[in-house]
């Protein structure tokens, strides 16, 4: 726990009063529903680009993987690196510009042009729900790190981001978020770099840095009992040179990103290579709404393409920046328990930055958290009110009662996100993997109908809503089956040995929707020509649907 | 035991014989076919439409860029 003095503060309150002046200045310009949800399409790609780096980072990624960087290592950074930026370079050149061309404000709307408006409203409803509750996560992710750092008041802070997030998400829509995300950023990636630059140079630059991790890993690994894994009956018994060798390997896990299928860590290689890069990574670029909206706002198809291209290329560099201080944390603080690792980021924090500096971290953090929470919010809405109001409700509403609509929603969002937050504060899971736990539902079944549907002209509607019910009901009864408590009353072992398997969720939910999907379609009446040129190779036929 | 923990065994007990240089190169490889692919890619779909463009206006060298530097993190971690 560190105090926050009166320069600190200065410097947070700076930040703040920028973030809500491009906001409201943005949000004046807001006439209509299509400027509220996709900005009126005027969207540069270094806005787009920076927004989606910037949403993608949030107050969950700089406390739940510096936490988890200091309890396993460098192999969260592939949560951002092969986590992101193949996915990122194919959707850039084939799926996002398929989307854009396609004028569609959701992507429960494509699904629906593609498919049918059963499937449009399961998808839409499955992520609303999702969207929702990940509010609540991130808010009191914020929270949490607030109370860590300098002892505020956790109510005080969840209701307090969650007005200010909300006031300029309400005036400004998408425009608003994404030129938020810009100076949220800088000040998010000026800020951690700071941290790490500073935490490096006092353990002695890199190489003593690097000894020194090896050496607290060591250090706490004699003095921890052998995992779960290595007392497994199916282990087999080792010898002294083999304990040996897997003991140097064990030590060095802390600074590999390619684990071993046996790691208690939740980046083993074949979740991180199936799992992660080819499933969960993909389906959250191309499918998740709070991330694909603002490339549907961009002012061009090349726009669009460039958004992602550059958001690959600022990938690069975030590991460095959200994974190194989980490190820098380990080596300094080695009487900080694995249970007490969410607490690293926040001792860093107040140890590390002399006064001044810990106000420019704070401001980066709010910087992650409120790019992150007015995404989610800003998409909840547009879902809310493109895929449920305008569709069932009121199919002729006009600009103006949109964009009302929109920020009321907006409004109710905002209290929604409070509440749930309140409702999770008596939990002690790690915040990440909540947040990553609830997205893999929905991930891999989302990817695998938009993958079933853009790729072939043959997929039925019937088969694709089929593969998506059964899909997510993989993913969260592989969820349910892994409960603790559940595995004691049907006297089973776990199904998954690793500490958070969501990334095992997504590839079998995503295995299971396409696999449902193509067995479906094969028997099911082929769809109309109309709906079929909604994939890729039909609209490149045809020279568009549109 | 149930039929998903034999299913969830058979596969991991083939996955712990894949030395771990393997799964290394499989990473690298990835971000080598993704190489290819862009390379391979029309002018048409990484320039911007109807004008000539400057070179840095291509989108295949700064996705190239983005996937060699993934390379080398993935050979140095």
């Amino acid at each position: 726990m560190t105090h926050l003095t009166s320069t600190d503060y200065l410097v947070i309150i700076s930040y703040l009063t920028a973030t809500m002046a491009i906001g409201l200045w943005v949000g004046s310009y807001v006439r209509s529903g299509s400027d509220f949800f996709l900005a009126g399409r005027s969207l540069p790609w270094w806005a787009v680009g920076m927004s989606l780096v910037a949403t993608d980072i949030g107050g969950t990624d700089l406390v739940g993987v510096g936490g988890d960087a200091f309890r396993y290592g460098m192999v969260m950074g592939n949560f951002e690196w092969i986590g992101c930026v193949p996915a990122m370079l194919v959707a850039a050149f084939v799926f996002i510009p398929h989307l854009w061309r396609c004028k569609v404000t959701t992507i429960p709307e494509y699904l629906e042009r593609r498919f049918s408006v059963q499937l449009r409203a399961s998808v839409a409803a499955v992520w609303l729900v999702a969207m929702a509750c990940n509010l609540g996560v991130m808010l009191l992710a914020s929270a949490q790190f607030m109370n860590d750092l300098a002892k505020w008041d956790m109510s005080l802070s969840i209701v307090g981001i969650a007005v200010l997030v909300g006031i300029y998400t309400w005036s400004g829509g998408l425009g608003a978020v994404v030129y938020t995300d810009v100076l949220q950023g800088v000040i998010m990636i000026g800020g951690c770099l700071m941290i790490v630059v500073v935490g490096i140079s006092e353990l002695g630059g890199v190489e003593p840095f690097i000894d020194k991790v090896h050496a607290a890993v060591h250090a706490r690994r004699s003095q921890t009992p052998p995992t779960a894994s290595e007392q497994t009956p199916l282990a087999k018994p080792q010898t002294a040179k083999e304990q040996a060798a897997t003991a140097k390997q064990r030590e060095s896990e802390h600074l590999s990103l390619v684990l071993p299928v046996d790691t208690k860590s939740p980046g083993p290689w074949p979740a991180i290579l199936f799992g992660l890069a080819l499933i969960v990574s993909p389906g959250y670029w191309i499918g998740n709404q709070c991330i694909v909206q603002r490339s549907l706002g961009a002012k061009s198809e090349y726009d669009a393409k460039a958004s992602y291209v550059y958001g690959a290329l600022l990938k690069g560099l975030i590991p460095f920046l959200i994974v190194i201080p989980g490190l820098i944390a380990l080596v300094r603080f080695p009487e900080l328990t694995q249970d007490n690792a969410k607490s690293a980021l926040p001792l860093l924090v107040g140890k590390l930055l002399p006064e001044g500096f810990r106000g420019v971290f704070v401001a980066a953090f709010l910087a992650a958290l409120m790019s992150s929470v007015d995404s989610y919010l800003n998409s909840a809405t547009t879902i809310y009110v493109n895929d449920f109001y305008r569709r069932f409700y009121r199919p002729h509403a006009d600009e103006g009662q949109m964009l009302l609509v929109g920020r009321w929603t907006t409004i109710g969002f905002v209290l929604w996100g409070v509440y749930f937050a309140f409702q999770l504060m008596p939990f002690e899971a790690s915040v990440y993997s909540l947040f990553q736990t609830l997205m893999s539902f929905v991930v891999g079944p989302t990817l695998g109908v938009l993958m079933a549907g853009m790729l072939s002209s043959r997929t039925a509607s019937e088969g694709a809503l089929s593969g998506f019910i059964a899909g997510l009901c993989t993913s969260t009864g592989l969820f349910v089956l892994n409960l603790p408590a559940v595995c004691r009353w049907l006297d089973m072992p776990p199904l998954f040995r690793i500490d958070a398997p969501y990334l095992y969720y997504s590839i079998w939910a995503f295995l299971v929707t396409i696999s449902v999907t193509v067995v479906f379609s094969y028997f099911a009446r082929p769809d109309s020509a109309d709906k079929a040129r909604y994939s890729i190779w039909g609209w490149r036929e045809e020279g568009g649907a549109a | 035991m149930t039929v998903l923990h034999w299913i969830g065994n058979t596969i991991r007990d083939q996955l712990l014989l894949v030395p771990l240089w393997v799964a290394r190169w499989l990473f690298i490889g990835l971000f080598l076919a993704l190489m290819a692919w862009v390379v391979q890619l029309p002018s048409s779909q990484t320039t911007p439409p109807d004008r000539r463009c400057a070179w840095y206006e291509d989108l295949k060298i700064w996705a190239w860029l983005a996937l060699m530097f993934q390379i080398v993190v993935y050979t140095v971690f």
